[in-house]
């Protein structure tokens, strides 16, 4: 048994090596195919009065005169020794700037994320248990209307009506502005929140809804339940007995896919409520070659859903026996 | 007194099969219009008039115009067709791809389900916003730049629904059946496992469809797919974004509600065609 | 199937929403800083919202600082340093003044600068500022590879407690710039993480920096000069439709919104409608097309826009006016070169534009007529055709390209717009009509978009735009002894009468517009005279922030 759970997590940790290996080169890869001049998207508006000696001075400070795979080399002689870099954006170290904006934005990111599982699956039952009805319409249009709409539109309507005609949640930012950081409650954290983390639920509730309601209504037509109703069970029954067990699958993987979602998914939310998350951080990364600050965060978040996903995948065989049973068979 | 009458139907009612046929035509025409709009409303309303900008909805322009004077109807028609070719095709191949994938990891199993499961967990970890801006620059942008941009990064949620999906039905008697009979894996799955996951496809479609709308505007502005002022629904809905704190309303909505019908038909269309070939609704 | 039963699925509903509530608050209570709660009473750290002589709010959406408030690496470029102080000034009228300099000389040949500086600075740590400082600051500068330009520098050298010698490569009139944006640090106090604890003699120390959205500055007590009326200075760093919505909501007492808002009007706000030399023209390849690339391989030249009379017949032909109006909301003013309102502009420079008759006149009279009336004018049989690029994602810039496409086809000229990133239009840029924005308060830029030797296959005179009298001009301009001498001959570049780089002379560019900066300042806050601003979002306002008044009780 030790065996098993031992040689277990030893092919899970020897995975996810390789998967952190091939990230790392991918990312490199795929910067160095981007025609985007990082000197040019350093200097910005003032290229005009940045001359070319000075244009050497940036690209030598950077490394940035040097071939890919040089820098490649010498990026992973730093990581070996644990250091992730220097982020030419933010002129920090790689791992200060991950961690600063993962703190900020983790209460925000965990909160949609259970939301919109916990809201989405009510949804998608709801639906599918009456299929055809006036509700399951409701749900229908309202997924699909957030499905079509871009995550800016919503944030910005949220902000208009809440905040600036209802005046009941705040403008921006993390905290009150103006007040110091030690003098900052957890209430007033929370005010701010409820706006980004409102926006990214509403937004990721409908994948989960629609998918959920699908295997429901497979479900309310199967044979067992024809047999259970024939029995005389009622529909709620029907649901908290066949129903729940059966599309928890694409539930749960549809919760643990969304992981991925958050990294650079919530930048649009972000940039609307100036809650300068990761996901703004990846997005100016890619936009201005910032190679480091890149590859340390596409690190990070490869670390988060190999970690989801194993854990959807261990949650599949506690959830569904006929898994299981049927890898031994 | 005279005898009582059988009542009398007011109304010429439709049984169900019929209903779905009606829906499926009425859909299908409508989407086909809106991609066939293109050639047969000109371009002349595309132009821009600065003098006539910012206009509510009137006679004379239907949807109103916008902030360059453009008639907001043709806009958002030539948009919506151009967005649903564009649209339809990346979440087509999208859907192929996750489709075949997520199929082969379940009914294969053993190292193939390895190899695909880590294939996945890459294109996940890496963050698909990044992702789709770099595949984007790296195959030059464009139309085709953004079409195989969204094609290669959105596969991997619904190959791993469909492979959840797949191992549950590995088990099932019928399916172990087949494979004691001898059965190829590429028998089982495509007639076992493709017309079980054939739902959570086709929601899976529907809900790409948008998102691969969305995603080119955000491209667009970026610089790497069309250009800005290319009439396309997703570009034309978030150039409306600006247009919120002025009040400007119609430019956002009247073409959002186009998107809205032409994801709804869609929707139908899939409800319906399920309806007719999945043996456990198509006889009641 | 009747009846349904919904109490089920509601409770389960219940269940799993308050499940998620209570994880939510579990979450939500793991802040990442200690949280007391905060006292009761509102105590000096947390002013009301409102605005006051303690404390205002600015909404200016920018990302000027992403790398930290170290001058050394470029901030404080544009508007005021705050935190750092600066040799030089710059008034409202753009003139010099001294800041933290007593004095400064030029020498005859021009290469050595002198400057004095005031005995009674200190920085915001109490250590008086010394030559040595300054002397550290442009060396450090001139090493770091940021944001600023220094490279002309050789040496900068204390040779007194209050005197440092300024020596150069060659003389150059524009370095004066540098004294005037370059704030001086600490050399006891530089080091990597300066740019984030920027210790400084400016009127203002900061107080917390929250990246990407606040920003507090509180006033320095001990500042040499006259001490700020305003106490705290906080700076909500939000884009543009969350600055607008900021100030609707009374939350900010000055907000930076783009011109399509600044029509709208906000309780107890007033619309500053600042002059800026924030420009945008369409850049014409200079040179026919000869098969010459640049050093990386681009294509140089374009055939339709070599020939004079085209440019100069779309330059009278465009209507600028319709431009401010239609696209700038009137918040604007057309442009004929590229330094409108500033100290060298040469008014005599202006043209009258929108007259589609003289443009066609001009056209016939440089060989272009329309032989096979498809709408497009040949000469030799190359039709009037051309692309024009302009960046993506901007919408001024767009409008600005379709409209002036839709202005110039009653000419007979056909213009292809196309909306692309800076890395496409890169390789393309010197062989199609692109749509540049520009606009500086050092006209260093003049030199760097018109003079032959710019031209290196990159940004800088992308056109390839060569005139010998005008490279003699530019050059005459930068080695000149004296600011007066060289604002002559930066206005004898653009036009002396005969010769020149705009549309009078060899029309380079068609510019169109400047744009007015639009902020919207709370009625009982007085700003002062804005500056004539630079490129830049939002910040140049900040330019004389020391100096602002908050006028009611």
């Amino acid at each position: 048994m030790q065996l098993d759970i031992a040689s277990f997590i030893l092919r899970k940790l020897f995975r996810l090596v390789l998967l952190l290996i091939a990230v790392a080169i991918f990312s490199f890869v795929l910067i160095s195919f981007s025609p985007i001049d990082p000197i040019d998207a350093y200097v910005g508006a003032d290229m005009l009065q940045i001359s070319p000696e000075q244009r050497e001075i940036i690209a030598q400070r950077w490394g940035l005169d040097q071939p890919m795979m040089t820098r490649f080399v010498l990026w992973l002689r730093q990581l070996a020794s644990g250091n992730l870099g220097m982020s030419m954006i933010f002129n920090q170290p790689v791992s200060a700037v991950i961690g600063s904006r993962f703190q900020t934005s983790l209460q925000m990111l965990a909160i949609a994320w259970f939301l919109s599982g916990a809201l989405g699956l009510a949804m998608g039952v709801l639906a599918g248990a009456r299929a055809g009805s006036w509700l399951d319409r409701a749900i229908r249009f309202y997924a699909y209307t957030l499905a079509s709409s871009p995550t800016f539109w919503v944030a910005l309507l949220l902000l208009i009506v809440f905040s600036v005609s209802l005046k009941v949640t705040p403008i921006c930012c993390a905290t009150p502005p103006g007040v110091l950081a030690r003098d900052v409650t957890f209430w007033q954290r929370l005010h701010h929140l409820i706006l980004p983390a409102a926006t990214l639920s509403i937004i990721g509730v409908a994948n989960i809804a629609l998918h959920t309601r699908q295997k429901l209504i497979e479900v309310l037509n199967s044979d067992y339940v024809l047999f259970a109703r024939a029995q005389g069970e009622s529909l709620v029954g029907v649901i908290r007995h066949h129903g729940l067990r059966n599309i928890i699958l694409p539930a749960l993987t549809l919760q643990f896919a969304s992981l991925s979602e958050l990294f650079g998914g919530s930048v649009l939310a972000e940039q609307v409520f100036s809650y300068p998350g990761l996901g703004k951080a990846t997005v100016e990364a890619a936009l201005r070659s910032d190679v480091p600050l890149l590859v340390g965060i596409v690190f990070f978040s490869a670390l988060f859903v190999y970690t989801g996903n194993t854990i959807a995948d261990l949650t599949y065989q506690i959830v569904d026996p006929r898994i299981r049973v049927g890898r031994s068979a | 007194m005279a005898a009582p009458s059988l009542p009398r139907r007011t109304s010429i009612r439709f049984n169900r099969r019929q209903i779905t046929l009606w829906s499926i035509a009425f859909c299908t025409f409508f989407l086909t219009a809106i991609v066939l709009s293109n050639w047969f409303m000109g371009d002349t309303g595309l132009d821009p008039a600065l003098t006539q900008r910012n206009q509510p909805p009137s006679l004379t322009h239907p949807f109103g115009t916008d902030w360059l004077g453009r008639d907001m109807l043709t806009r958002s028609l030539h948009g919506m067709s151009l967005s649903v070719r564009i649209g339809l095709l990346a979440a087509s191949f999208s859907a192929v791809i996750g489709t075949g994938l997520g199929l082969a990891a379940g009914t294969l199993g053993g190292k193939v389900d390895a190899v695909i499961t880590w294939i996945i967990d890459v294109f996940f970890s890496l963050p698909h916003l990044v992702l789709l801006i770099m595949i984007a620059f790296a195959v030059g942008g464009g139309t085709k730049g953004v079409i195989i941009a969204v094609a290669l990064t959105h596969w991997t949620s619904l190959a791993r629904i469909i492979r959840a999906e797949t191992l549950q039905v590995n088990s099932s008697d019928y399916v172990q059946l087949s494979h004691k009979l001898g059965r190829s894996p590429f028998w089982i799955a495509r007639h076992h496992m493709l017309p079980h996951v054939t739902p959570q496809l086709l929601v899976g479609l529907i809900l790409l469809f948008p998102h691969a709308i969305l995603h080119e505007a955000a491209l667009s502005f970026i610089g790497i797919g069309l250009s800005p002022h290319t009439p396309a629904i997703g570009i034309i809905l978030a150039e409306s974004m600006r247009n919120l704190s002025t009040g400007y309303w119609w430019v956002g909505v009247l073409p959002g509600l186009l998107l809205l019908l032409a994801v709804k038909a869609f929707d139908t269309l899939g409800e319906n065609v399920r309806a007719l070939i999945d043996p456990k609704t198509s006889q009641g | 199937m009747n009846g349904f039963n919904i109490t089920y699925i509601m409770k389960l509903s219940l269940k799993t929403a308050s499940c998620a509530a209570g994880i939510l608050l579990a979450i939500a209570a793991c802040a990442p800083s200690t949280s007391e709660q905060a006292s009761q009473q509102n105590n000096a750290s947390a002013p009301q919202q409102g605005g006051s002589s303690e404390q205002i709010v600015l909404a200016l959406s920018n990302s000027e600082f992403d790398d930290g408030f170290d001058p050394t690496l470029g901030w404080g470029r544009y508007g005021s340093p705050l935190f750092q102080s600066t040799l030089l000034r710059r008034n409202s009228e753009l003139g010099f003044e001294n800041d933290l300099a007593t004095n400064y000389s030029v020498s005859a040949d021009g290469k050595v600068w002198t400057v004095t500086i005031r005995n009674d600075a200190r920085f915001s740590d109490g250590t008086p500022v010394t030559a040595e400082d300054v002397a550290f600051t442009f060396n450090k500068a001139g090493e770091s590879g940021g944001k600023t330009d220094v490279t002309v520098l050789q040496a900068a050298i204390a040779t007194s407690p209050t005197t440092v010698e300024l020596r150069l490569k060659q003389p150059q009139s524009t370095f004066i710039n540098r004294l005037a944006t370059l704030g001086i640090v600490p050399k006891h106090a530089h080091n990597a993480n300066y740019g984030r604890n920027p210790i400084g003699s400016g009127p203002y120390k900061l107080v917390q920096w929250d990246e990407g959205q606040q920003l507090i500055a509180e006033v320095n007590p001990d500042y040499y000069g006259d001490v700020p009326q305003i106490q705290r200075l906080v700076f909500l760093l939000v884009e543009e439709d969350a600055a607008f919505a900021a100030a609707k909501a009374g939350q900010a007492q000055v907000a930076s919104v783009p011109q399509t808002l600044a029509v709208q009007s906000i309780d107890n706000m007033k619309l500053y409608d600042v002059k800026s030399v924030d420009n945008r023209g369409i850049m014409f390849p200079f040179v026919p097309d000869t098969g010459k690339t640049t050093p990386d391989g681009a294509a140089i030249g374009n055939d339709v826009t070599a020939d004079l009379a085209i440019r100069q017949a779309i330059n009278y032909g465009i209507d600028r006016k319709a431009l401010v109006d239609g696209i700038l909301e009137g918040y604007g003013s057309p442009a004929y070169g590229p330094v409108t309102g500033l100290p060298w502009e040469q008014k005599d420079a202006d043209i009258e534009d929108g007259q589609i008759d003289r443009a066609k006149q001009i056209l016939a009279e440089g060989g272009w007529s329309d032989k096979n009336n498809d709408g497009v004018v040949e000469k030799n049989g190359q039709p009037a055709e051309f692309t024009i690029l302009y960046k993506a994602g901007d919408s001024i810039r767009q409008a600005l390209a379709l409209s002036v496409a839709e202005q110039i086809k009653p000419l007979g000229i056909r213009a292809n717009v196309e909306g692309k990133s800076w890395d496409e239009i890169e390789p393309r840029m010197h062989s199609n009509v692109v749509v540049f924005g520009w606009g500086s308060q050092d006209p260093t830029e003049v030199y760097n978009l018109y003079h032959s030797k710019s031209a290196q296959g990159d940004f800088n005179n992308a056109g390839y735009y060569a005139d010998s009298k005008i490279d003699n001009m530019l050059d005459l301009a930068v080695g000149a002894p004296t600011q007066e001498e060289a604002i002559a001959f930066w206005k004898a570049a653009q036009w002396d009468g005969q010769s020149g780089f705009t549309t009078k002379g060899d029309a380079a560019w068609a510019w169109l517009v400047n744009l007015d900066h639009t902020y919207f300042v709370n009625t009982c806050l007085d700003i002062g005279t804005p500056q004539v601003e630079p490129h830049g979002h939002g910040w140049p306002i900040t330019a004389n922030i020391a100096e602002w008044k908050w006028t009611c009780n």
